[in-house]
């Protein structure tokens, strides 16, 4: 029970850290980047060739990790959805070919075979008689943190009011003097960043392979659209149901339904409730 | 009928059907091979075509109604020993009946969040496949030895193209009556499809239902080719991928302009193939795609109808 619970809360913690920056492009900007996987790959590979390919301390290879996916994410923005006009189906479109591309960049440098990440944070710590690594504590550590600061931030700073503000309803920001085109370039950065850091993390949960995008990518996608546009409370809480819905059915019904719970909670929420359960009044 | 039928129409038709039954004389077997996948992906398109490019349904989940074709064709002839001849029609009845289970979500929902329902679609099928009765799907491995219905590349090559001029020629025949035109009503705008006194929701379930219909038709006839099955390959996001950028290089909504791009896409990797013999290939072809898709997003339709106005008005003027 005590190994559910502590599981439960790591897989949720990290879930959320996937989630937060997609929530963000998700909420301000209106669309959904479905290349938002790619970030967390490339970061994925961005670590594992600077730190140990290289051989620099682990949190440089986070930083640069985090400051690439961050330039990702202001080109995606300015190639793709500004010449767009963030139209919602064209950016989706453009963001999926966009990830195989990305994909593909990567098998063409690294090879298509997985390869192991070691983790950034060495070391196990037993808990009742759950193991837990200190990789995963500390993701969970630094979710919780990104998430506590980003609420902050969005509650109480200028900027993420002014965030808030577009995601509400952009045109009437604009005419309040909020500019929107930083304000959209700021939050992809912002999701960049998220995203990659996010990345690192996962890649050291799982593996490092050309493929990785998609899982998280869906991980995300399901957490936004249970928890709702516009809502950092809602993703926190929507991965933790999502977590611990996994690892309750891998732990007691079978490690193989482990996706299916979450598919069809994602599924009946958009049938029955398609602004989320915590998000605001649209549609 | 209304259909708006030229003498070019005619023509260029039948110049490309007699093109297509004289290519085994002029290719080898290899390329054979290859437009064998090309028909087939053009009948995928296709089915996209009629229910994201038409009516604006975005769907991510196609290989959702492919894989309930292909594997109700596969689980019967291989478990219970039905011939053919019925195992493919009871298919893509199974299919459609898929259709109208994923048309019950764009009741309610449509845009970005009915592109996510058919994902998650996808993905449950995906799951469930492998978990639920793994004696009948074959699990996580799929199945192989299945019946095939040709030998050689040539018999395979009639049969997948005979199937798909039928689809695309049907289709594009259907899409030019009015009931075409009312389902790309449905794209631009629902409520004026129901203030001029039609049903979009008759017309949306039409549209799920002949999609699924060409889905599990393409899905039954693909697996009978294949002679095996395996949801990794099946329900992939790459496999959505090629469907998507097939009918949008092509040019949505047009039928012909899907048939074109799966052409185009399949020769274009395989012609890639000498150069960057892995997966790499996917990215000239990403990037050649989202390109295009980015100057001209209603593809290369679009393009050839647009250069062909130009060199009208100079002869016009001239």
């Amino acid at each position: 029970m005590l190994e559910i619970l502590i599981q439960g809360l790591l897989l949720s913690g990290l879930y959320a850290l996937i989630a937060v920056g997609f929530t963000l492009i998700f909420s301000v900007g209106r669309v959904l980047n479905l290349a938002y996987g790619s970030y967390i790959m490339i970061a994925g590979y961005v670590y594992f060739y600077f730190s140990q390919l290289l051989g620099l301390p682990p949190i440089v290879g986070l930083l640069l990790a985090g400051i690439l996916g961050s330039c990702m994410g202001l080109l995606k923005y300015n190639l793709i959805v500004k010449p767009l006009k963030g139209d919602h189906i064209p950016v989706e479109i453009s963001t999926l070919i966009l990830a195989v591309i990305l994909q593909s960049a990567i098998i063409l440098y690294f090879g298509n075979s997985a390869k192991i990440l070691l983790p950034i944070f060495q070391g196990v710590i037993h808990i009742g008689n759950a193991t837990v690594t200190y990789n995963v504590l500390a993701a969970t550590l630094v979710s919780w943190l990104i998430l506590i600061v980003l609420f902050v931030f969005i509650r109480k700073t200028h900027v993420g009011r002014a965030m808030q503000a577009v995601s509400m309803d952009s045109k009437g920001a604009s005419i309040s003097g909020v500019n929107i085109n930083k304000i959209n370039m700021f939050t992809w950065g912002i999701s960049g960043f998220l995203g990659a850091i996010a990345g690192v993390f996962f890649a050291s949960y799982t593996q490092l392979s050309p493929s990785m995008w998609v899982a998280p990518l869906i991980i995300a996608i399901a957490i936004v659209i249970v928890g709702g546009i516009g809502s950092i409370i809602g993703t926190l809480v929507v991965a933790h149901i999502i977590g611990f819905m996994e690892i309750i059915s891998v732990a007691l019904i079978s490690p193989q339904l482990r996706g299916v719970f979450t598919m069809l909670l994602v599924i009946i929420v958009l049938i029955i409730r398609p602004k989320g359960l915590f998000g605001r009044e649209e549609l | 009928m209304g259909l708006g039928l030229k003498w070019y129409h005619f023509a260029l038709w039948i110049g490309f059907i007699i093109f297509m039954l004289l290519m085994p004389e002029m290719v080898s077997k290899g390329t054979l091979r290859t437009i064998i996948f090309a028909n087939f992906l053009a009948i995928f398109a296709i089915s996209w075509d009629i229910l994201s490019g038409r009516t604006g349904y975005i769907s991510f989940g196609h290989p959702f109604l492919i894989g309930i074709g292909a594997y109700t064709t596969a689980i019967l002839t291989k478990r219970f020993d039905v011939g053919v001849e019925y195992a493919i029609p009871l298919a893509i009845a199974m299919t459609m009946i898929g259709g109208t289970i994923m048309f019950l979500p764009a009741l309610r929902i449509k845009g970005s969040y009915f592109a996510l329902v058919s994902l998650a679609f996808m993905e449950l099928m995906y799951q469930l496949v492998q978990v639920i009765r793994p004696d009948l799907t074959g699990g996580t491995r799929g199945m192989s030895g299945l019946v095939t219905l040709t030998r050689g590349a040539v018999n395979g090559y009639y049969l997948s193209f005979t199937i798909m001029i039928i689809v695309a020629l049907s289709m594009w025949l259907l899409m030019r009556t009015r009931l075409g035109t009312a389902l790309s009503a449905i794209a631009l705008n629902e409520e004026s499809v129901k203030g001029s006194g039609l049903s979009p929701t008759k017309l949306k379930l039409f549209a799920f239902m002949t999609s699924a219909f060409v889905a599990g038709l393409g899905g039954a006839f693909y697996v009978h080719y294949l002679g095996s099955i395996a949801p990794r390959a099946l329900f992939d996001i790459n496999f959505v991928f090629t469907i998507i950028v097939a009918t949008l290089i092509g040019g949505a909504s047009t039928i012909v302009g899907p048939m074109f791009g799966a052409f185009f896409l399949t020769f274009l990797l395989e012609y890639l193939r000498p150069y960057l013999p892995g997966a790499e290939r996917y990215l000239i072809y990403g990037v050649i795609a989202l390109l295009l898709y980015m100057y001209q997003p209603k593809g290369l339709y679009q393009i050839m109808i647009n250069q062909f106005n130009r060199f009208k008005k100079d002869e016009d003027d001239g």
